[in-house]
């Protein structure tokens, strides 16, 4: 009896395993077959012709091309300032134990507590008022803002692994303090640094609640382009831009694996060595 | 340069970026909520009288409709993800071969980072129309037209999006618990499923219970999933927000619903936190004994 019910349950594990698969991979791999699709009239699945003209048609679309521009100048500005902003507020908290750290550290968080269709409509409102109605300097400002905790979080969890008897010992070995900093703290925070700044980039090139918002007819992200692309239009060009994006966050990926390991991001827990 | 000196200048780009981006605008909302609203304007007159109107607005049964609907399919689509999560995010944890469990944390760790554009688009090929919506609909022998066929296509879309990070989630409840206690209740001659029943389980309520209200509150503030799955049908609180801008420009009805949508959210995360802390404390015990 307990092996039979262990068998049975050993059995719809596995078809969980399966079922769960087939439902994450398959819309992927739908969309990538779809992608090449040469047709000449919008079928099913598998195509039975395959071209690259929906890459040809995106990457001579002005339209696409231009959402993807915007797209990288803002990742990069927004990643370069809140990871600045970030990593000087986290080395703050991090030597601060005063009363109210808590406090202060959970209000560097909370922009990622506030739903993102919230801050989109609050900066809005909020740039109508102060008059500011460039698109781009919009979008910068709302960027900033849904990455900058992000960097804050990695860089704080990676400083706190680095104890400080190393910069003490570096300091009496005669380093000055910015020596120590430079030569010891730094490096070692580094992994922390560089996830923030991957993890903010990454949600800047996926934000869509924000920048609905805040873009105007001449500053609009990719993703904000394929959004409006995908309620009028009925073409695969939105398959090719869609893979083209998956590209960047695989990328991505691959970087945060080769500089950190995922496996040391997720972590092993404590009953493993 | 005195230490408090510098720490205080070393938070003041981060303090300002709040201020500026944060802070000011989500007074400006709260401020903005209770201002009476001209039907035909652009947001409020700069002058309007203060009114608890836009409150009042919400609890009618037109505006209740939308927290009631993102709440079902919040709830709903939680609930199926931890329980789909839950078996797979404890093999990965257990998982012996160090290059399965790579492949398996980066599969999901990819999953997860995949744009919510790119996974809601892949859905909608491969369930839409051109995709596989009639013979789905076939085996659930509804009209791939229907409602209950979009609904399923919403859930579809938020599913796709929350088991990753629930696995993800729960991969670090299940580390952090003693692979001792199974194999003890074994040797005792309990059955694998009566003791990850009678242990397992318990020893993960807290883990649990967070992952379903990280699943919840990314469910509350979803937005993407039903604004392109919804088809206009299915209809969650962020879009109304959305719609106050695009449709009507009725801000202060916006603000009122923002605020509103913002205190449940920050209830849900409350509850995140506390469940938390109250985990790790169980753990503890859990260790020591």
């Amino acid at each position: 009896m307990k092996r039979y019910i262990d068998n049975a349950a050993d059995w719809l594990s596995v078809i969980n395993v399966a079922v769960l698969l087939v439902f994450l991979v398959v819309p992927i791999v739908v969309m990538i077959g779809m992608s090449f699709d040469g047709r000449e009239y919008m079928g099913g699945f598998p195509p039975s012709q395959f071209s690259v003209r929906w890459y040809v048609s995106f990457f001579s679309d002005a339209y696409y091309l231009r959402g993807l521009s915007t797209s990288l100048l803002l990742a990069v500005i927004a990643t370069v300032v809140s990871t600045t902003a970030g990593v000087s507020a986290a080395l703050a908290l991090d030597r601060y134990s005063g009363p109210g750290k808590q406090a202060l550290e959970s209000l560097f968080i909370s922009p990622l507590v506030v739903p993102a269709v919230v801050i989109g409509f609050a900066l809005l409102l909020f740039f109508a008022m102060i008059g500011i109605s460039d698109g781009f300097t919009r979008l910068v400002g709302g960027h900033i803002i849904i990455t900058f905790p992000y960097t804050v979080r990695t860089t704080l969890a990676g400083l706190v692994g680095i104890r400080k008897t190393l910069t003490e010992a570096a300091m009496s070995l005669g380093a000055n303090e910015r020596q120590a900093f430079w030569d010891v703290t730094f490096p070692l925070a580094r992994t922390g640094i560089v996830a923030g700044a991957v993890f903010a980039f990454a949600f800047s090139m996926d934000d869509v609640a924000v920048s609905l918002f805040l873009t105007s007819p001449d500053s609009y992200t990719l993703p904000v382009a394929m959004v409006s692309m995908m309620r009028t239009n009925f073409d695969l060009t939105i398959a090719a831009a869609a893979v083209v994006l998956m590209i960047f966050t695989f990328t991505l990926i691959l970087i945060l694996d080769w500089t950190i390991g995922l496996d040391r991001l997720i972590g092993k827990g404590v009953f493993r060595s | 340069m005195s230490t408090t000196k510098r720490t205080v200048l070393l938070l003041l780009p981060g303090f300002a970026l709040f201020l500026a981006f944060l802070a000011l605008p989500l007074a400006n909302v709260v401020d903005e909520s209770f201002r009476f609203f001209e039907p035909g304007r652009i947001g409020s007159a700069k002058d309007a009288p203060y009114t608890l109107l836009n409150y009042a607005e919400i609890l009618e049964p037109a505006y209740l409709r939308y927290f009631a609907e993102t709440f079902r399919f919040g709830v709903l689509s939680s609930l199926i993800a931890i329980v789909v999560s839950f078996p797979i995010a404890y093999s990965v944890a257990r998982q012996r071969s160090p290059w399965l469990r790579k492949l398996a944390i980066g599969f999901f760790v990819g999953m997860m980072f995949l744009s919510t554009l790119v996974r809601v688009y892949a859905l909608q090929l491969t369930f839409g129309s051109t995709g596989y919506a009639h013979f789905l609909a076939g085996v659930l022998n509804v009209s791939p037209n229907s409602r209950f066929y979009t609904e399923l296509i919403v859930v579809f879309g938020l599913l796709h999006y929350l088991i990753p990070i629930s696995v993800i989630t729960l991969l670090g409840t299940i580390q952090n618990l003693n692979p001792r206690l199974i194999e003890a209740s074994q040797v005792l001659g309990a059955s694998r499923l009566r003791s990850h029943l009678s242990i397992t389980l318990p020893l993960c309520v807290p883990g649990l219970l967070s992952a379903f209200l990280i699943c919840f509150t990314l469910c509350l503030s979803a937005f993407v999933i039903p604004m392109v799955l919804g088809k206009g049908k299915v209809l969650f609180v962020s879009n109304l927000i959305y719609a106050r801008f695009s449709e009507i420009a009725d801000y202060p009805s916006g603000s009122a619903v923002a605020i509103t949508m913002l205190i449940i959210a920050l209830i849900a995360i409350y509850g995140i936190t506390w469940l938390v802390a109250k985990g790790f404390s169980n753990q503890d015990r859990g260790r020591s004994s």
